[in-house]
């Protein structure tokens, strides 16, 4: 064992170099979403929650929150591939492509920060009807999709049809 | 190969079906399981052998059995000279208050490092072949593993994650935790936070501390301090992670703290357009042992590494690794070395 010395500065110099390099990097660009199509966020009927900002529904489809304020936990209703509403969330949402979105949530699962990910469904019908099913669930669905009953979320104090409504391409 | 045996009808009983749909509530208890496994070749100089070999198998499974109480739990295969061996790697049962409390007992990686909690025991995850030195498994440096219970969550409406916890320590063993109990009657205490700002996705800085008495034999050698400081930055295409972590040593029947201090920098960084499969990285790791430190004197060497190489996603689920590592081991001449791993991850959900 060598006598002690100090800790590498080239090492240091080069955490330095990678970590300014890292943050000066451009994310990669999004994949292309349809222009006209605009996705509303809908809730149980039970969920007390009329308006949720933009960072807030982040972390609810992230996993980075798992409970309502009433303490019932969220479940998630995520749109099966191919959907263009599901393109719309992984862009704007999750900023990820398919092959980081599944990455992201086995590592999610792996490292125990949650039980499970988003449950799969198949079609806007099946995703409106468990979401009134389902106590705590979340999910979306194209704004064409949106019925009497369902109980829609404002982002950032914004409907669907709303200028600058944040799910919407072309915005 | 009977522990195998075990091992594989264990994983029967968990496959259930394909991904589909949940329509029972949430709140049914069901489970969901994955597979991971890797095989890797290593060429090196030196004396170390040379070929094939089998790495790690890993069952993880977690199991809602409420709306609050979840069990995760990571079974290992590992391959040895003298046959395979089978380890209860984490088990990990958990009540969730919320998001701000949520407590839970068992067997952990031990929060004293990002990378020790961020990966585990499915090397598909992590872009590298191996582990950072100071972490990987089986290290003396720090206590991979911790025995004990945790409390965890995030601060109300802040980005700021935390974890604490009391448990067992180090075992007899330094590399290994006290899975029979505590070897001298003194629990370690762990404590981490990070920050992860919301609109700063991808990235994170924290830190971690961790205490506890080290004892050999039923005798007192030190108390253990461990520090250690992070920053992270994964969005898009990078993959970028430093750390660093100090263990100091002091003796319990006198004399001056010694510390050995350790750290990693790592960089990846995916390919665009028709090269997206790949991605490429580099990583520096250094550990300076103290030469008066009573714990490691003979144990843990210095060691330092560059390390460079390119993982290449082959298909959704399943990549390619090929590294090359130049090292240098307790102050030896510097070797250089090269592993191709292939890594797989097999996602199983299931339900009651």
């Amino acid at each position: 064992m060598k006598t002690r010395t100090r800790t590498s500065t080239r090492g240091r110099l080069l955490a330095l170099t990678l970590m300014g390099l890292a943050f000066a990097m451009a994310p990669a660009p999004a994949p292309a979403v349809a222009q006209d199509i605009a996705v509303a966020i809908v809730v149980h009927p039970q969920t007390q929650i009329d308006n949720l900002s933009f960072d807030e529904l982040k972390r609810i489809f992230r996993g980075d929150r798992q409970f309502w304020d009433d303490g019932r936990r969220v479940t998630l209703l995520v749109r099966a591939p191919v959907a263009e509403e599901r393109q719309l969330i992984l862009d704007r949402i999750y900023e990820m492509d398919e092959d980081q979105f599944r990455e992201f949530w086995i590592g999610k699962m792996f490292r125990a920060e949650v039980a499970a990910g988003p449950k799969l469904v198949y079609s806007a019908d099946m995703a409106r009807d468990l979401v009134t099913v389902i106590p705590g669930a979340i999910t979306f669905v194209p704004v064409s999709e949106v019925s009497a009953d369902t109980r829609v979320v404002r982002i950032d104090g914004m409907l669907p049809g709303d200028p600058g409504y944040p799910l919407r391409g072309g915005t | 190969m009977r522990r195998s045996g075990t091992l594989l009808a264990l994983l029967a009983a968990m496959t259930v079906g394909p991904l589909s749909a949940q329509t029972s509530q949430p709140q049914a208890p069901f489970l969901q399981a994955f597979l991971f496994g890797d095989a890797l070749y290593s060429v090196q100089e030196g004396p170390a052998v040379d070929g094939f070999r089998l790495g790690q198998m890993v069952a993880h499974g977690n199991a809602t059995l409420s709306e609050r109480v979840i069990f995760f739990g990571e079974l290992s295969i590992t391959a040895r000279n003298s046959g395979y061996s089978l380890a209860m790697e984490r088990a990990i049962i958990r009540y969730e208050f919320g998001d701000r409390l949520k407590l839970s007992a068992g067997r952990y990686h031990t929060p004293v490092s990002y990378w020790n909690t961020e990966y585990h025991h499915g090397l598909w995850l992590q872009g590298s072949v191996a582990r950072p030195e100071p972490i990987k498994f089986g290290s003396r440096y720090v206590p991979v593993h911790f025995v004990g219970a945790m409390a965890e969550g995030n601060l109300h409406q802040t980005p700021v994650y935390y974890a604490v916890g009391v448990g067992n320590g180090r075992g007899d063993n330094i590399a290994a935790a006290g899975d029979g109990g505590d070897v001298n009657g003194r629990r370690a205490f762990v404590a981490s936070a990070s920050l992860r700002p919301r609109n700063l996705f991808g990235f994170r800085v924290g830190g971690a501390v961790y205490a506890d008495r080290i004892s050999v034999g039923g005798v007192d050698f030190a108390d253990e301090l461990i520090t250690s400081a992070h920053v992270v930055w994964r969005r898009g295409r990078i993959d970028a992670a430093a750390e660093f972590i100090n263990v100091a040593h002091e003796p319990v029947a006198g004399g001056d703290s010694e510390s050995s201090p350790a750290y990693y920098v790592h960089f990846g960084y995916r390919l665009s357009g028709s090269a997206r499969d790949f991605m490429p990285y580099v990583r520096f790791e250094e550990m300076d042992i103290s030469a008066g430190d009573v714990v490691f004197a003979g144990l843990v060497a210095d060691y330092s590494a560059f390390i460079a190489g390119v993982r290449y996603d082959f298909d959704r689920l399943a990549a390619l690794k090929a590294e090359y590592r130049s090292e240098e081991v307790g102050g030896g001449s510097r070797a250089a070395a090269f592993y191709a791993q292939a890594s797989f991850a097999i996602p199983v959900a299931g339900g009651s």
